[in-house]
Formats: structure tokens, sequence, C-alpha cells
């Protein structure tokens, strides 16, 4: 075998659906759904909210185990996930120096709530107006994980994830670090639901990706990590992180580009860097947000790539709602718990396919008779478009 | 590291504005007290641009510099074949981000300012204008300095994702947004400007002039993008 790149050493995540990786897949398995209704207030008025939220049990549980971040919930879901990861690879870890360990993190608006509550001149901690900053999350990030290596803060709209991953996996590529936690996180915020309110993009009755009646998206929230190692540190057939590209639409700022070029031309490069052709993708987990644009530019955009032969895809974010700046770095733990169970996810809420999709959309989950490559794809605000392929090493 | 070659460089802040070619020009009144407070505005893009300000006068103040350092490069990008603005890529990095932004949205929330409050918008701006495709990045640092940005750049040109980078170090906060609200000390913007270098693999400069290299030191000077070190 040969034992080199960038290898997946574990995964962790805290979702609407959920403490832990377990519960997220067992909503896979089941195909449900993990969005709720909230009255909030948005702005001045109230509105009813289809989202992903982290349940209010879950952030009672995290601020008791760490009352000095009890304001910061960005904080406490990231460190939620990265200590599942961690124990996935407590052994390898502990092999690693802490100089040799980095730090990546991906987000778009970090602990936003604080800013919310400092422009309403509500009390919140130094702490929590400190992890406004994303650098600065980065930063106590990696001191309480002992990561005295090289850290980093990505944010780029919604290819966050994709591109944090890529960057840590380019720290262990140059010799920088051995190991390389990614951590992604945002929240649902007063900030946030009131931009994505005032855009019109949010679906009053919970998004319905691919499907033929969508109409916006809904907001999640939560943290993802994963730990990405240099593969000579495992000994066992690992899930490499493989060819990555990226891309800009240069099109419009809140919109995709309506023919999916920009995302063609990302995921070419990410396939080119894989070595790969694109009949070798077994499955493609995509970005589908549920907006009747993004969900039709994908769909070109996997048509130009594999013509009539799209692989199986499907969009997760009827799950757990679209989780912004923690997206990339989420959908890629759910890849990677695809292709340890060979279990392809569905499309959960979907109720008849957009016609403009192509006919491989997977409603249901699906048992998977090879998985030995997966694309994972994300686009954002300002046209970015990422796209990661992941490698499973065959024993 | 010497792995591409710095085709322009390009620089505007308080103490004035230019590039590799025309060194540093300063600011005239009233647009010198206009950037003390953190404004920039049509007459700056006016002194600059030839083009109509519309769009540019609806970015935030993080887009504007980026905008005007790019326009500052003098380097006609719409005179690139397509499939070498495919290969432009474009990279930003700094402290502050679009924190005038999110305070602004935050305190008024409109949808033509959501749109900025992302650090990474400056990118998608930039590549609208030119019709960029290449590969891009986008980097809040503590202490931004370049060197993320110049590594990345080199990789992508090495590995031929990109013919060309556009790197951007931009600090901005408007002195209002930042009085409107109690921010805390380690928050406060650390200095107001937006630079811009654009890289390349030797030999394939997109200007008719070279790079005029004695002035760059100057130009760059204060900045998180120091040339001399990638070099």
């Amino acid at each position: 075998m040969n034992k080199t790149g960038i290898a997946i050493a574990g995964c962790g995540a805290v979702t609407a659906t959920g403490l832990g990786m377990e519960l997220l897949q067992r909503a896979v398995a089941a195909n449900a759904s993990a969005l709720q209704r909230r009255e909030l207030i948005i702005g001045q008025a109230s509105q009813s909210v289809v989202a992903g939220f982290v349940s209010d049990a879950i952030v009672g549980q995290l601020r008791t185990a760490d009352a000095a971040h009890a304001d910061s919930r960005a904080f406490l879901f990231a460190t939620a996930a990265l200590q599942e990861a961690v124990c996935q690879t407590e052994n390898i870890l502990n092999s690693v120096l802490a100089t040799r360990r980095g730090l990546v993190l991906s987000t778009t608006k970090a602990n936003i709530e604080a800013l919310d509550k400092l422009v309403r001149q509500q009390s919140v901690s130094a702490i929590a107006q400190r992890q406004i900053q994303p650098a600065f999350l980065a930063a106590d990030l990696a001191v309480a994980f002992d990561c005295r290596g090289p850290v980093e803060c990505v944010s780029a709209a919604c290819i966050s994830g994709l591109s944090a991953l890529q960057q840590g996996a380019a720290l262990i590529r140059r010799g920088l670090a051995d190991l390389v936690f990614v951590a992604g996180v945002d929240l649902i915020s007063q900030f946030v639901l009131s931009g994505f309110n005032s855009l019109k993009s949010l679906d009053p009755d919970g998004c319905r990706p691919f499907d033929k009646s969508r109409i916006g998206l809904s907001l999640g929230e939560g943290a993802a990590a994963i730990i990405l190692v240099k593969r000579e540190l495992l000994s066992s057939p690992a899930i490499l992180l493989s060819g990555s590209g990226t891309s800009n639409d240069a099109n419009h700022l809140t919109g995709p580009s309506r023919d999916g070029s920009g995302l063609a031309l990302a995921i070419r490069r990410a396939l080119a860097k894989a070595k790969i052709a694109p009949d070798q993708i077994d499955y493609v987990h995509a970005h589908g947000t549920g907006t009747p644009y993004n969900d039709a530019m994908e769909s070109l955009a996997l048509r130009s790539i594999f013509g009539d032969r799209v692989p199986p895809f499907s969009s997760s974010k009827g799950i757990f709602g679209h989780t912004l700046g923690a997206a990339g770095v989420l959908e890629t733990a759910l890849c990677v718990a695809a292709m340890q169970n060979n279990l392809l996810p569905g499309t959960p809420r979907l109720r008849e396919r957009d016609l403009v999709a192509p006919t491989s959309l997977l409603a249901e989950p699906r048992a998977a008779t090879k998985l030995n490559h997966v694309l994972k794809i994300n686009c954002g605000f300002g046209g970015t478009n990422a796209a990661q392929v992941l490698e499973r090493e065959l024993p | 590291m010497k792995d591409f070659t710095i085709h322009a460089a390009s620089y505007l802040g308080p103490e004035g504005f230019g590039n590799d070619q025309t060194g540093l020009r300063n600011w005239l009144p009233p647009l010198k007290e206009d950037l003390a407070r953190g404004e920039l505005d049509g007459l700056h893009w006016s002194l600059l641009s030839d083009s109509d300000p519309s769009r540019f006068l609806r970015m935030d103040l993080m887009c504007r510099l980026g905008f005007l350092a790019a326009e500052l490069l003098a380097v006609n990008f719409d005179a690139l074949p397509d499939a070498r603005r495919d290969k432009l890529g474009v990279c930003v990095e700094s402290f502050t981000g679009s924190l005038d932004a999110d305070i602004r949205f935050a305190q008024t929330p409109r949808p033509s300012i959501f749109a900025y409050t992302l650090p990474s918008t400056v990118i998608g701006e930039i590549c609208i204008r030119h019709r960029l495709k290449g590969p891009v990045l986008s980097l809040i640092s503590p202490n931004p300095d370049g060197e993320n940005l110049l590594t990345e750049a080199a990789e992508w040109l090495r590995d031929g994702d990109a013919e060309m980078v556009l790197c951007l170090g931009i600090e901005a906060m408007n002195r209002s947004t930042a009085n409107s609200i109690s921010l805390p000390e380690n928050l406060s913007p650390r200095g107001w400007h937006g630079a811009a270098l654009l890289l390349g693999r030797s030999g394939n400069s997109p200007r008719e002039k070279p790079l005029a290299s004695g002035a760059l030191s100057e130009v760059c000077r204060n900045l998180c993008l120091a040339p001399e070190r990638a070099c």
C-alpha cells in the first residue's frame, strides 16, 4: 500500500440531530429531518422559522460542562465536535507533538451572537466578545486542544468548510504539521436570520432540495470536526482527501451563475488533481440548498461534467439545514461515514424531483455496492465554488 | 520560494495611493480628510478610474479598498483572453474582515449590507468586474503578514491551478462605525489600507511596462503583503 497523502483520522459533529456522529448517521439512515419550527423575533417582528436548531438540552449540557464559555455557543459547539473527533484518534494524537498539531477553523460569522448583544447593549462576557473575531475563536480552540502548530481561519462564505479542509491538507503537505484539526462552526442568530430573511431566501415550511416545488433554504447551526493526519500515521486502510478545486462564477454576489459553469470548473480542477476521470466518481454529495437557482445550477454543472451518466447524488440539508461555514466540514464528515458504512444518503423532505435534476438523485438512502471515490461540492455568496474528492484506500 | 514573478503592486491608505510605476501620491483635500474618517467615496473612485462608479458606491468599505487596489494595479484584465482569466486566482487576507459591515448590518439590517458581511465578498466583486474564474481563498488572521497567501498563491502557480494570482491585504473600519459600538480593545481596527500584488509565472506579464521594482518597497511599506520577503 502506498502510504502517502492526507488521511481522515476522525470526525465529530453537533447538529440539529444531536450530539455526535452516531445520531447524525441514524438520521441519515432513517432519511429523517431534524428541522424544527420555532417562533422567533426577527428584527422587530415575531416570525415562524423552520431551521436546524441545536436543541436547548444540548446547549444546556455543554454550558454546564464549560461555564467559562457559557455565552459562546460557537466555542461550545466547536469544542464538542472536536472532542468527539479527538476520541477517535487518541492514540495517534498522543504520538504527535503539540508543536506539530495545526488547526484550521471554518466559519462565516464565528460567535456573532455576541455582536447582536453588543449592538443591543446587552451583557456579554469578554470571552464571547473576543470570539466575534474568527481568528481569535480559532486561537482559543487551538489552546483548548493543546495545538501549538500553525493556526488558520478560513471565512469564504459557504465554501469555507471545503476551503478549510484544503488548507488543513496544505499545512501537512508543506511539512508544517503532522496532524490538523479542521473545525467548522456557525450559529443561527438574529444577524444571520435577518440577513437571509431580508434576501427572501428562506422557505417558511422548510427546505426541499432538488424538489419541483422548492422555494428556499433552511438555516442550520452546529459544528463539525475532521482530524487530518499524514497518511503514514495510520496503519489500516484510510479515507484520503484527494484532489480539490475552487473557482469563482464571476456572475453575481448573492446568486449562482445560471449555467453552472463556475462550479463545473471547480469540479474539473478537483478531478484533475485527483487524477481520476468523471466516471470513477461513485457518489456526489451536493450543496443542495433548496433555493430554485442553486439546485438548478448544480444540476447543470453535474450534467456538464458527467453527461447522461451522473452518479447517484443527494443533499442532506433537509436533515440539519444549511450550516453555512460548517457545511463543508459537516457534509464531508457525512461522506466519510457513508464510505465507511457503504450507505448512500438520501434527500430528506424531497416530494417530487425537479425535472431539471438528473434522475440519479437519491430520494432515499441506498446501500452502495462500490464507494471508492466521492465528490463533495459547495457553493456560496460571492460566486465561490469548491469541490473535494475523497478516496477510499483499498486493503 | 522564488516560484513566481510579481507583475504589479499597488497600495492605498491614509498616506497616499499608487502602484509600483507611480510610487505613492498624496491625497489632496478634501479626500485626505475623508480618508481620515475611514470614508472612501465617488471622488476617490473618479481619481482612479474612468468607469461608472455606481457599483463601487454600493460596496462596503472593505470591498471599496480591495476594488480600488485592484484598479490601481493598472493591469488591463479585460484585455486578457478568457482562458487566462479562468486561470487568474484571487485571494485575500485580513484581520478586521467584514466587521465594519457586520456592525452596520447588526444595527440596521438591510439586504444591501448583508451581502457585504463576508470577508470573501471582495473576491466576488473583483471577479465579477474582470470576469475572473480562477481559484479563490479568503483568510482571517490575527496577524496578517501575507505569508499564507503568498505560499498558497505560489502553490497555485506551481501546480498549474492558476497562471496569475491577485493577492489582497485589506484592513478597513469606518471611524463612525467603530465609535457607534463599544468594541473590546482586541477587536479595534488595525490600520486602514488596501494592497494588491499580482503574481504570475515568470515571463508572462499582462502589463506592457515591466514591474518597477525600485518603487515596490515604497508602495508596499507597512503592508501585510511584503514582496521582498516573498521573493
